[in-house]
């Protein structure tokens, strides 16, 4: 139990420990060795990331619009893959696995030149809508792992039984299937979410400057040097993920 | 997939159907320059810019805007820029897949390497520069070349930047002001000196000075690449840095990888110089309580490089008449009046070319408390030698001063 304790302990540390460190870097003034803190403290970063004048805020609402479309749309795309995969077997199932997973493992600079190509010939590039297919192309292949992975734990069998008990398909899914792969099936959505909230090099190459995200404001700020504007967009940009480690420690706490 | 395709296909052919068609380059020379301004009149021009500088996007946000508007009736889009060669893969990307109209880029800021690239590939807009007005007060030299590239007329010179040292005067009392001053301050001061490792741009600009001073800083370095010059003047500057590498910081076993690392360290007092290729970057750190505020640059005696960066339009560009105007309107003495203001950056104009009431107020701009005056930056500006001698200079340092 120490042991264990111990463990979380570091582990704790060494999630908020960053974020302490980019905290304190965005108020910095004056912050020169040998001082632990800053001479003087400043909000200057934080009054520029939310002035009209930054154009952050329409940014970060493009990313969570542009990420929340692309958790559904796997999620819908995933869920009858997952099944699939994970119950039937068909011949070339492994070669299938493989395609499917080919997108996260080919270099993205490379796919991305020939998706460039193909996005201008269908007149996709510079739309907000491009900018989803294309960030569903890193985004559906997770989510189909992670339901998979959900499904191969779920026995069809209880399907089954539920049937024989005279449940129609709506009832089996709304009372038998949907409650036993709920956990997997947000997880995966937020994933996903997650995957699209994260994209730099798609969203630059398809959405041609037209559509611009977070990321893209914050690796402009990062190639350059101001160091309190780049700590402070680098906490908005971690704050999603911060936030569902926060909701996922709560969740299984309460089902340990 | 294919019917969305051609539906999203049909909806931009209608909507973008009943416009005129653009100007082109060709007719440029016989179109008189308020026939442009009033075609532009009223349209949105979209202008890709590196956006990673507070002052410069809120200029840009509020009274660059505002002036276009009231001017012109323009209304201007910043594509905010991670780094200018996206904008240069996009446009080869658009080159072959046959987008040769309705781009969505009108005005992009480049230089140097981009811009070679962009003119060998042919996307950029052009020439156009020389029919712009306001391109008069500009330098002959930098309208005429970027880098050793030749310009020919694909972008107008619009910023200026010259290199400069920085030291702390609460460490340091008088800085050394030539290369030779240099290397005995370093040996006499083990580990308080060191350069970002090239391809770094500083760092490769400060590699170039050692090559210039032992070349005399001839003008055959800008005559394109001579391989003479290169081989005497390379030779010394690279025993002179061997000679320097074991009193650098760490020794010489590792160098600052980026300018941000070297900042950092001379801020946090492990060496006594910074450097940058622009004049007030020292002022805008110490602004921004980055830098103490006793840090001060200076100059080589003998000058120190300095470059243009320019305005270029895409081949693309939907709008090249608003482009046009955008272009020339940056170019005024009253928007770089502006924008060294608000940025501090250095006064691009060249002060000779200025009426007796611009110059007054040019010399009467703020500037920071570290950055020096434009006479004085003017005074010791050496010109950019050809791009030939960067790239084998980079790759010498590598294979007899990094790995040795």
């Amino acid at each position: 139990m120490t042991a264990r304790r111990i463990g979380a302990i570091v582990t704790a540390t060494g999630a908020l420990l960053p974020l302490v460190l980019l905290t304190v870097y965005s108020f910095s003034r004056n912050w020169f060795w040998p001082r632990l803190l800053p001479a003087a403290w400043s909000s200057r970063a934080w009054v520029y990331v939310a002035s009209p004048a930054s154009e952050i805020s329409p940014a970060i609402l493009t990313s969570l619009w542009i990420a929340a479309v692309v958790a559904a749309i796997s999620v819908a795309i995933a869920l009858p893959a997952a099944r699939v995969l994970a119950w039937v077997e068909f011949p070339g199932k492994r070669a299938f696995f493989f395609l499917l997973m080919l997108p996260v493992i080919a270099p993205p600079l490379a796919s991305t030149m020939g998706v460039h190509g193909m996005f201008l010939r269908f007149g996709l590039t510079e739309t907000v809508t491009g900018v989803i297919l294309v960030h569903l192309i890193p985004a559906v292949p997770y989510t189909i792992l992670m339901l998979t992975g959900s499904f191969t734990r779920f026995d069809p069998d209880w399907e089954a039984q539920a049937r024989t008990l005279g449940a129609g398909t709506l009832s089996v899914w709304r009372y038998v299937t949907l409650p036993a792969i709920a956990p997997g099936l947000a997880l995966a959505g937020v994933f996903a979410f997650l995957i699209s909230w994260s994209q730099y090099l798609f969203t630059v190459l398809i959405g041609g400057g037209q559509v611009i995200t977070l990321p893209l404001i914050l690796v402009t700020f990062q190639r350059g040097s101001d160091e309190a504007i780049t700590a402070a967009l680098a906490l908005v940009y971690l704050a999603p993920t911060v936030l569902v480690f926060v909701l996922m420690a709560k969740y299984m706490r309460r089902h340990a | 997939m294919r019917r969305f395709a051609a539906v999203a296909l049909l909806a931009i052919s209608a909507c973008k159907q009943a416009e005129s068609p653009r100007l082109t380059p060709a007719e440029l020379p016989n179109t008189p320059w308020d026939k442009i301004a009033q075609a532009a009149r009223g349209t949105t021009v979209t202008f890709a810019m590196w956006a990673g500088d507070e002052e410069r996007n809120r200029l840009f946000r509020s009274s660059v805007s505002k002036s276009l508007l009231r001017e012109y009736n323009m209304v201007l889009h910043v594509v905010p820029l991670a780094d200018t060669a996206d904008v240069i893969n996009k446009l080869l990307n658009e080159k072959g897949a046959g987008k040769l109209q309705k781009g969505s880029i009108d005005v992009v800021w480049i230089n140097g390497e981009n811009f070679r690239t962009a003119k060998q590939a042919k996307l950029l807009w052009g020439p156009f520069a020389d029919a712009l007005p306001n391109i008069r007060y500009y330098d002959d030299g930098a309208r005429a070349r970027d880098f050793g590239t030749s310009v020919d007329g694909y972008e107008a010179p619009w910023q200026r930047a010259q290199f400069v040292m920085a030291y702390d005067t609460s460490r340091v009392t008088e800085p050394p002001r030539s290369i030779d001053a240099l290397g005995s301050w370093i040996k006499a001061h083990p580990g308080r000196f060191t350069y970002v490792a090239p391809p770094d741009f500083t760092g490769s600009a400060f590699l170039r000075h050692i090559l210039l001073h032992f070349g005399g800083y001839s003008a055959g370095f800008q005559a394109g690449f001579d391989a003479k010059l290169y081989k005497d003047a390379s030779e010394k500057a690279i025993q002179f840095l061997t000679e320097i590498k074991p009193y650098l910081w760490r020794r010489g076993d590792t160098y600052p990888s980026t300018l941000k690392e070297l900042d950092r360290a001379f801020a946090n007092n492990e060496v006594d110089f910074a450097m940058s290729y622009t004049p007030s970057f020292a002022s805008t750190r110490i602004a921004r309580g980055e830098f103490p505020s006793s840090v001060r640059t200076f100059l080589f005696d003998r000058g120190t490089i300095g470059n243009f960066s320019y305005l270029a339009i895409p081949f693309n560009a939907s709008n090249p008449e608003g482009a046009l105007v955008a272009i020339n309107h940056l170019l005024s003495v009253e928007q770089a009046l502006d924008l060294s203001e608000a940025s501090q950056s250095q006064f691009p104009i060249s002060l000779d070319k200025l009426s007796a009431t611009e110059r007054k107020r040019a010399d009467a701009l703020r500037r920071g408390p570290a950055t020096m005056s434009n006479e004085e930056l003017a005074a010791h500006f050496a010109n950019e030698p050809d791009a030939g001698y960067l790239t084998r200079l980079e790759q010498d340092w590598l294979d007899k001063v990094l790995r040795r």
